[in-house]
């Protein structure tokens, strides 16, 4: 079966601003469901990227509460323990409490043993520990502030609020980049002791202690097994834990969303109803309008079809380049508000799957919108056709 | 002038009754998606201010926006309780003041997997001051300083161990379940018992924070501004209402920005949409604006024709969109509330609002739509369109 392409480019330009509209609503659709798809992905990216090497410790009560920073002792005498690792949400906005981004006290000296993939580009790890008020940051934040290093950064905690009501200040001594999504490219991170003596000293107000702890394995540890046997040291108190693979922790905070994954299908079902009916529609409309030159073919002889597939070509070929569009589009928005979305989505960015998903949209909606006229086109006998007026 | 009456573009839409259903079946869609999103936000709003009060008052520490942000030693709260003068009391001449203390604890859900629950620690004056709006539906309160707690309503079908007769475990003290509590607002999403025994079981000395009935002639404004700089308890100081309205505030602005994203990004496609059937439709009739033009009537009202005919399919699917979304009414769901980082579960609710504002965006999209092709047909010259065939 040969189409005849020109007939069919012929009629896409016959009514350019139809076809234009037409794929410029395909346009509009696939960039949607592509970004849709891409904000789903990305919650998963941190829980797909997470190390089994990597143990978290919590408490087992609440999210809020902080465990002793005792617990790191007995809990680094566990076989199969190599290192421990305190982590603080410290709950802190700069200038406005609309600049949100992750702030955590760790401990300074083991942060880079326990997480390889932060990888410091400017300034260094010395330099970090050598004054307690020194802070590393992500260069995505920094790029958004406008920090570099050597900078002072005054912060306003809202967990640990200072008892003179001023800000805490931190100076940067290191910018790093995350090599895998299990680091948020937007944290500041400073000196636990900085924050634990402050509040020893009065100078702030909180709890004092720990987020949680991470530990690192030795290879070949059964993670399991230290899983229960951190859990058991504090069975009876006085704060019991809860210790979990980093997959299962930042998984935690994937089942937050709760519904959202839902609601954005049923967002992307809306959408795609649309723009299939306005697809069709404007394809009945070409083919009502191509009813004679259909009927002058199939009297010169052309089978019925290779004008079905005239019919359908149209479609298609609309549809997938409106799409293509859409694609590039939603790359393109997702690129730039890369930066913006980091802290709210770790692992935002780029997804092949998200794109696939919208090729085959394209083309699935391009094959069903044709089908109709097709169909028709197929059916059409030449004598009546001719009859028509359109 | 003469105006073309309206009867001219119902019939012609009538006409084209297949072009027509599958543009309005469209922008119903549109609409329908935009209509979700807003009726998600004003369950997520009613939800947090239903039952919220104008005559009770909440004092946090200052600069908090959150209970889990407040905290008020004992000593401290208990000054603030028996001595602000605003405070009414009660028949036994006790302050109407409770202190309060609030944590998220992790529990089991039966679907597997964990959520936050906020659990709350209460004196007896709390029930006192929200008098009928807490009702105890299934066995009964919680006994001072017992290791008993009530359940709120809607946690009953979806928390292990939160029904009547079941032990609850805080940290490692177990508590027993002995009643069902039930609110309008989201204290039935909580679980309450004693205070004290509560502080005690979660190493929580102090309160997160404090509520009073007021008398009824204090005014918020002065007492806040007084307690602001208070020497000896400074505070924060809000009406119920106020203080649960910005319990929301992240999650609530998510999806106001959505629903405005979505609105603008798709209203592109249904305006699109729009104008295609209206560029359709006029080029079928181009023989009989030429008529019309020919025996009369000016290019305004065939323009103003045009676009009222773009209007009405733009209401027609504005109504479909509002039929396609209002099964959602009522519909629950779940979500983490940001600022709280607690679960709520609160419904779909298309109010009057939304349905306004969707028919009123459905509207705009006719009349956007519409816009191109009736311009297009008020130029027409009429010898010229009365060729055409």
């Amino acid at each position: 079966m040969k189409i005849p392409f020109r007939v069919v480019f012929r009629n896409l330009v016959r009514h350019p601003v139809r076809s234009l509209f037409t794929a410029g609503s395909m346009t509009v659709a696939v960039f949607l469901m592509v970004f849709l798809r891409t904000v789903v992905a990305s919650l998963d990216a941190g829980v797909d990227q997470s190390q089994s090497n990597r143990l978290i410790v919590q408490s087992a009560v609440s999210l809020f509460v902080n465990l002793p920073s005792t617990y790191g002792t007995k809990i680094e005498s566990v076989p199969g323990v190599v290192e421990t690792n305190k982590w603080v949400w410290f709950g802190a906005y700069y200038q406005d409490p609309s600049n949100f981004f992750a702030q955590f006290a760790v401990d300074e000296e083991t942060l880079l043993d326990v997480y390889p993939e932060i990888e410091v580009v400017d300034g260094s790890h010395e330099e970090f520990l050598a004054q307690k008020t020194n802070c590393l940051v992500g260069k995505g934040l920094a790029d958004q502030f406008g920090w570099k290093v050597g900078d002072t950064v005054p912060l306003i905690s809202q967990v640990f609020p200072k008892t003179d009501g001023g800000a805490w200040e931190f100076t940067i001594a290191g910018l790093y980049e995350p090599s895998r999504a299990t680091v948020d490219a937007r944290t500041l991170f400073f000196h636990f002791d900085y924050l634990d003596e402050t509040l020893e000293a009065g100078g702030a107000m909180g709890q004092r202690g720990t987020s949680t702890y991470t530990l690192y394995l030795e290879p070949g540890a059964n993670p399991t097994q230290v899983m229960a046997e951190v859990d058991a040291l504090y069975e009876n108190g006085p704060q019991r834990v809860q210790t979990t693979t980093e997959s299962e922790f930042n998984r935690q905070f994937v089942t937050m969303y709760g519904n959202v994954p839902m609601f954005v299908n049923s967002i992307g079902g809306g959408v795609l109803l649309a723009v299939l009916l306005a697809c069709v529609n404007s394809m009945l409309m070409a083919a009502r309008q191509q009813t004679r030159d259909v009927g002058v073919m199939k009297a010169m002889g052309f089978s019925d079809t290779v004008m079905a597939g005239t019919m359908l070509s149209q479609s298609l070929i609309i549809c997938v380049l409106g799409g293509v569009v859409g694609i590039f589009l939603a790359v393109g928005l997702v690129q730039a508000m890369g930066p913006m979305m980091g802290s709210f989505l770790p692992g935002f960015g780029v997804h092949e799957g998200a794109l696939g998903f919208g090729l085959v949209l394209s083309v699935g909606v391009g094959l069903l919108a044709g089908l109709l006229p097709a169909l028709r086109s197929n059916r059409l006998r030449p004598v009546e056709a001719l009859r028509s007026l359109e | 002038m003469t105006w073309i009456p309206i009867s001219y573009n119902l019939r012609s839409l009538w006409v084209r009754r297949t072009a027509t259903a599958l543009t309005a079946l469209g922008l119903g869609a549109t609409v329908a998606v935009v209509a979700g999103v807003l009726s998600l936000e004003q369950g997520l709003e009613k939800f947090f201010t239903d039952g919220g009060r104008e005559d009770v008052w909440v004092f946090l520490r200052p600069g908090a926006s959150q209970e889990t942000e407040s905290f008020f030693q004992r000593e401290r709260a208990d000054i603030l309780m028996k001595e602000l003068p605003e405070i009414a009391e009660d028949a036994n001449g006790r302050p109407l003041a409770s202190g309060e203390i609030s944590l998220a604890v992790r529990m089991k859900k039966f679907d597997g997997g964990e959520t936050n629950v906020p659990i709350r620690g209460v004196q007896p004056a709390t029930f006192e001051i929200y008098g009928d709006d807490l009702a105890v539906t299934e066995g009964r309160r919680f006994e001072l300083g017992t290791d008993e707690v009530i359940v709120g309503r809607r946690l009953v079908d979806r928390i292990q161990n939160a029904q009547v007769g079941n032990v609850l475990l805080l940290n490692v003290t177990p508590f027993r379940v002995v009643g069902v509590l039930d609110h309008d607002g989201p204290y039935s999403s909580e679980i309450w018992g004693d205070v004290d025994r509560m502080g005690e079981a979660l190493e929580r000395p102090g309160f997160n924070r404090v509520i009073a009935r007021p008398r009824p002639e204090a005014d918020v404004e002065v007492v806040a501004a007084r307690l602001k700089d208070d020497r000896q308890v400074p505070a924060k100081l809000l009406t119920e209402l106020t203080f649960r309205s910005g319990q929301t505030r992240m999650l609530s602005t998510t999806l106001k920005v959505l629903g405005g994203f979505l609105g603008v990004v798709m209203g592109v496609a249904a305006i699109f949409t729009a104008a295609n059937t209206m560029l359709t439709a006029l080029a079928g009739r181009t023989r009989e604006i030429g008529i019309l033009l020919s025996i009369g009537y000016r290019p305004f009202p065939i323009f103003l024709s045009f676009l009222g005919e773009a209007v009405v399919l733009g209401l027609v699917g504005g109504v479909l969109g509002c039929l396609m979304a209002l099964p959602l009414n009522g519909v629950e769901t779940g979500t983490t509330n940001w600022d709280t980082f607690t679960e709520v579960a609160f419904a779909f609710r298309i109010t009057p609002q939304v349905l306004v504002t969707a028919v009123g965006y459905a509207l705009i999209l006719g009349l956007l739509g519409g816009a191109i092709p009736a311009w297009r047909a008020a130029r027409l010259e009429p010898t010229e369109a009365l060729r055409r065939r």
